[in-house]
């Protein structure tokens, strides 16, 4: 980043960045490559090097799909308290893995692999994936 | 032939019957035309809550699946089998499918909700089912005839 920041401080003067961006706008969006050739001091037309990558949900990060022979990853988006399993606003899933999960953990739980009202003893000390305490967004509860 | 997979709950009972109801099921899918891709052991432990079935209360089962390939017709034929079988707690078939790929949205659903695109076309079908209001042209700021 700081190699980036020192060649980018070489390529364009102060002046430049300032006044002469909003002047020449238009004509750079026009003909690029000429205006580029010409005027070596004026702005590039390039993606932004400072964007950060997209956000990706726990299970995307490490592509991991879930299958309802997988109680013990399953189990651990399920309320210890009551057996509910917890909203996106709590696990912070995108919306297709959430669906996923739903769907694998109704059927685990008709094939008797998983409780239904409690969360399987074994599994009651797993390492918390999220709080529930702190949902991401605010909710009727 | 589309890929299936069959997951059974057998009753506790001791080994050699337990291997007797499970080529029981088996040779109830290859005598249907089927082919049997893989046999699976999930192991016998207390069932998450008691279950009864065929008039029996159980408590403890043995978890197997089958994993197999057979006309889709002959689907309902196996289920119906299989829910005569006393042995058997519970049966369920599902299709063996591979996860579609897609790119992660949560980025898009962490916007703030008027720059999310479900939250926006919400809008416009609010939008589009508003009554149309009446325009009366008369210039006046209030309706002139009787109601």
């Amino acid at each position: 980043m700081l190699k980036l920041t020192k060649s980018l401080g070489q390529s364009f003067t102060i002046t430049n960045l300032a006044g002469l961006r909003a002047l020449n706008r238009s004509y750079a969006a026009t003909n690029v490559k000429e205006g580029a050739q010409l005027n070596p001091d004026e702005p590039i037309d390039m993606p932004n090097p400072f964007e950060k990558d997209p956000e990706q949900c726990i299970l995307c990060k490490h592509d991991i799909t879930p299958y309802y022979k997988n109680v013990k990853l399953l189990s651990q988006f399920q309320s210890p308290y009551t057996g509910r399993i917890y909203g996106r606003h709590i696990t912070g899933l995108c919306k297709q893995k959430q669906e996923d999960v739903e769907q694998a953990i109704k059927r685990a739980q008709r094939c008797l692999l998983m409780p239904g009202y409690h969360k399987d003893l074994e599994f009651l000390h797993d390492p918390k994936l999220f709080d529930p305490e702190r949902p991401s967004r605010p909710h009727k509860y | 032939m589309p890929s299936y997979e069959l997951a059974l709950v057998l009753r506790q009972m001791p080994r050699p019957e337990l291997i007797s109801a499970i080529r029981r099921t088996a040779e109830c899918i290859l005598d249907s035309g089927g082919i049997i891709r893989k046999l699976e052991n999930l192991g016998t432990r207390a069932l998450p809550h008691k279950v009864s079935e065929h008039g029996v209360v159980h408590r403890e089962g043995t978890h197997f699946n089958i994993a197999f390939d057979t006309s889709p017709t002959k689907i309902a034929d196996l289920k119906e089998e299989f829910g005569r079988d006393i042995d058997i707690i519970r049966r369920h078939v599902f299709k063996i499918e591979e996860p579609e790929k897609f790119k992660c949205t949560l980025h898009q659903e962490m916007l703030p909700p008027a720059y999310r695109k479900d939250v926006q076309e919400m809008i416009e079908i609010a939008k589009r089912k508003q009554k149309p209001k009446y325009n009366y042209n008369s210039g006046l700021d209030y309706y002139p005839f009787q109601k």
